[in-house]
């Protein structure tokens, strides 16, 4: 067995960095991703109210939420050997320019199949007011080889 | 449906309002039905301006001596990579595009880093569409694939379809 994932405790919680969007971060997610969506570019567009949800303002990518846990993940994960295996993600409340946001993680669970060890962590995503505005859960997996 | 003949708008239209008049809308998405993708070569520019816009500056992504000497044994691109190639290997009619399309989640799996200079193609669809308080769902199924044929990382999304 990987003797790094023998000493990961469940319960053991790590943060990413936190991040404050602003018009210019998110402009900047768009021209790195082409989703240049009017959701995250034209205040004008987003006065409007979407069927039952009004936003009231421009909004981050939801997918700048799943990247900032990534970052999170890896940065934990690479110097223990741990390898990022799946991230599932749900966004509950719009992030929006002046916000502060920080990705937590929780490891979960720790299990093993007959050919390798993985570890299930929870992820959530608060924001300057304590709100979760984020929940995530990943799968990584700490590979015999890798040892 | 009209066909775009510049087969490279999609990577330099940044106005979705232009072409929103032949994207498929919730009436039309056909469940099962594959949607036209176009392969992509991955430059290392675009890899690095997508990990700059995350703050992630870790060295497997910039740093090519030091990226040779991890198990990695060079440059690969974030797992998150898929966020771009999703808008590279799609066609400028593709309904993700829609002005108003919003993420109500996403799940991925991850099978083999992307690296600078992979041809990758994508195999997509809707997998699925239903109505819920009173907002439009489809359910995305999306595979990328490297030249080798060889999976990257599948993902399931869920998008509220504008009216």
């Amino acid at each position: 067995m990987n003797p790094n994932f023998e000493n990961i405790q469940i319960g053991a919680e790590f943060k990413g960095p936190s991040f404050e969007p602003t018009r210019q971060t998110i402009k900047d997610f768009c021209d790195a991703s082409l989703d240049h969506n009017p959701l995250h570019l034209d205040d004008n567009y987003m006065e409007g109210s979407f069927g039952r949800t009004k936003f009231g303002g421009i909004i981050m990518h939801g997918m700048s939420h799943f990247s900032l846990m990534t970052r999170m993940l890896n940065d934990w994960l690479m110097p223990q050997g741990g390898v990022h295996k799946r991230l599932e993600t749900r966004w509950l409340v719009p992030v929006k320019p002046g916000d502060t946001i920080q990705p937590t993680g929780r490891v979960k669970l720790k299990n093993q199949t007959t050919n390798s060890c993985f570890i299930t962590i929870d992820i959530v995503m608060t924001n300057q007011k304590g709100e979760v505005v984020a929940r995530g859960e990943s799968m990584a997996e700490f590979p015999p080889s890798a040892a | 449906m009209a066909t775009i003949q510049d087969q490279s708008l999609h990577l330099t239209e940044t106005d979705f309002w232009k072409h929103q008049s032949i994207r498929k809308t919730w009436d039309q998405i056909v469940p099962g039905e594959p949607i036209e993708t176009l392969p992509h070569t991955l430059g290392l520019e675009e890899l690095q301006r997508l990990c700059r816009a995350v703050g992630d500056l870790n060295p497997l992504y910039f740093d090519e001596a030091y990226a040779k000497s991890t198990p990695h044994k060079g440059i690969v691109a974030p797992c998150y990579i898929h966020i771009l190639l999703m808008f590279t290997c799609t066609p400028i009619n593709y309904y993700m595009r829609a002005p108003g399309t919003i993420n109500a989640g996403q799940s991925w799996s991850y099978n083999a880093h992307a690296r600078p200079g992979d041809t990758i193609t994508l195999h997509a669809r809707a997998l699925d569409k239903f109505i819920k308080k009173d907002r439009l769902f489809v359910i995305h199924d999306n595979v990328f694939f490297n030249q080798h044929g060889q999976v990257i990382c599948s993902g399931r999304g869920w998008t509220i379809r504008p009216e």
